[in-house]
């Protein structure tokens, strides 16, 4: 069966600026605007990254911390612009770093649930129809009206986890990218179910990109793996193959 | 044909997601306090009591029903500058969201110009007792739902412009509060402006002079403003506006990676 492409990405590349920490004031803005002078640091953060995705493909990114792997996912879903080259994206694209965002510690779980689910981009009417199953995948039944601040962090994790997987299935994205969602900090029953939950959601269809430290996870799940080295391709290839490569190189 | 419909669901859904943002705002402003809302009341009444009590030393002629002219000056320039100083923080507040999550940045800092329509609401309402007791005809208060509309529009642009200038000044909001300080007391708002002066110059060319004299002389004193004076209100808010929403278009792309 041949499917389309749905993710292209043509020699991108992107720099950021790293040296304006000295530059933000009204006063140095306001100088450098009339000297026209800018104290520029820049750091190449990705460079000439091409390559395309089909729908149904897991795509693993590894590499060391500050290798571009969240910079290469943002920019795949159009939170970052490329500085060259251009990136093509066919459906909707879900971005998902962690899950310890958008919640406010001071509203009940019922408020939060609400609030991220329509910042996710559902309805009030959609969040209703799931709201049972949410709060029982969680297990905080007893809490729904308890001010979030009151939780534990692993109560936290639990409710995050449920609110994002649920919009998501919701939402059902073509694209779906995964930043370091593995590994949540839960107990261990609530681990098992969260990544059991993904791993279902992983294989639903859509194209996915899985950027992780978890090489276990990443061997378990994916069908071509990408190495990520200072902002350039290292390697590409099967799992097994290049996690090997890398683990050799980290330990070297 | 399509595009204008899909236009308007985006917009739909900008405005949804910001009325709600704006109410959990708002929500979340008055937790933890027993006065709780009260405090949107009394906050201004006391500024307002305040004013009343040394006004008489600096205003020697007062005008009539000044304690009217007074509160419905100090209620709109409250709304001015809370809404402004909240939209300078509006971007780099949210950071976290911002680099997580691809979601319209309009919509943060309109839900931040809406969170102090609430308050401005209730404000309003504490007018029209104020109007009820000094016994003045409060039908014209209709009038400045038309009138507060485009004050909503003119403070809307210039909160995009604040937003996007705040993530790339990390003081402005210092600056911000020394300017504010001299619109304050350039506009007439405990003060009756005086015949022929410098001032009344200078004030041709405030917005906010406009707003808060069209209000007063509509709602307070039953006069018709001359028509110049209306379009130049009108002038202003749209001005600002597009102005405003010209600047964050096109800097918009380069927020998630500036906080």
């Amino acid at each position: 069966m041949k499917k389309e492409k749905n993710i292209w990405l043509d020699n991108v590349s992107k720099k950021f600026n790293i040296g304006f920490k000295k530059n933000q004031g009204a006063l140095a803005r306001l100088i450098s605007f009339i000297s026209g002078k800018e104290s520029r640091k820049d750091l190449q953060v990705l460079k000439d990254i091409s390559f395309c995705a089909y729908p149904g493909q897991i795509i693993g990114v590894i590499g060391r911390n500050g290798s571009g792997k969240s910079t290469l996912l943002r920019i795949i879903a159009g939170i970052y612009e490329p500085g060259e080259g251009c990136v093509k994206t066919v459906g909707s694209v879900h971005y998902l770093s962690g899950f310890n965002n958008g919640l406010s510690p001071k509203l009940t779980m019922e408020e939060n649930i609400y609030l991220m689910g329509i910042m996710m981009g559902l309805s009030k009417n959609d969040v209703k129809k799931r709201f049972a199953e949410i709060v029982d995948f969680a297990g905080l039944k007893d809490f729904i009206y308890t001010k979030v601040y009151k939780f534990s962090s692993g109560m936290v994790t639990r409710l995050s986890f449920s609110v994002t997987i649920h919009c998501l299935k919701h939402s059902n994205p073509d694209i779906l990218l995964l930043d370091e969602v593995f590994g949540a900090g839960g107990d261990i029953d609530f681990e098992d179910k969260a990544i059991e939950k993904m791993a279902e959601f992983i294989k639903g269809g859509a194209t996915v990109i899985l950027a992780s430290h978890n090489l276990k996870i990443i061997k378990q799940y994916c069908n071509e793996v990408f190495w990520l080295d200072k902002g350039k391709i290292a390697a590409h290839g099967l799992p097994e193959y290049i996690c090997e490569k890398y683990e050799k190189s980290v330990a070297a | 044909m399509i595009s204008l419909k899909k236009y308007v669901q985006k917009f739909e859904s900008i405005l949804r997601l910001s009325l709600t943002l704006a109410k959990t705002q708002f929500k979340l402003r008055n937790e933890g306090s027993y006065l709780g809302i009260l405090w949107y009341l009394l906050e201004p009444l006391c500024f307002f009591g305040i004013i009343l009590l040394i006004g008489g030393v600096i205003n020697q002629s007062p005008v009539k029903y000044y304690p009217l002219y007074l509160f419905l000056g100090l209620i709109m320039f409250n709304f001015f500058i809370s809404t402004t100083t909240n939209a300078l923080k509006s971007i780099t507040s949210n950071a976290g969201l911002i680099k997580s999550m691809k979601i319209d940045y309009k919509s943060l800092v309109m839900s931040g110009v809406f969170q102090f329509v609430f308050s401005h609401i209730l404000e309003m309402v504490i007018f029209l007792m104020f109007m009820v007791y000094f016994g003045a005809n409060f039908i014209n208060l209709i009038f400045y739902l038309p009138i507060f509309l485009f004050f909503l529009l003119f403070i809307l642009g210039l909160s995009f412009l604040l937003a996007t200038l705040g993530v790339y000044i990390s003081d402005l909001s210092n600056v911000w509060t020394v300017l504010v300080r001299l619109v304050w007391f350039l506009t007439p708002i405990f003060y009756v402006m005086p015949p022929n002066s410098l001032f009344q110059k200078i004030s041709y060319i405030n917005p906010l002079f406009h707003f808060i004299n069209v209000s007063r002389e509509i709602i307070i004193y039953n006069r018709i403003p001359g028509i110049h004076v209306l379009l130049l209100m009108v002038f202003f808010s749209i001005l600002s506006l597009l102005f405003g929403l010209f600047i964050f278009q096109k800097y918009k792309s380069k927020f998630p990676e500036m906080v």
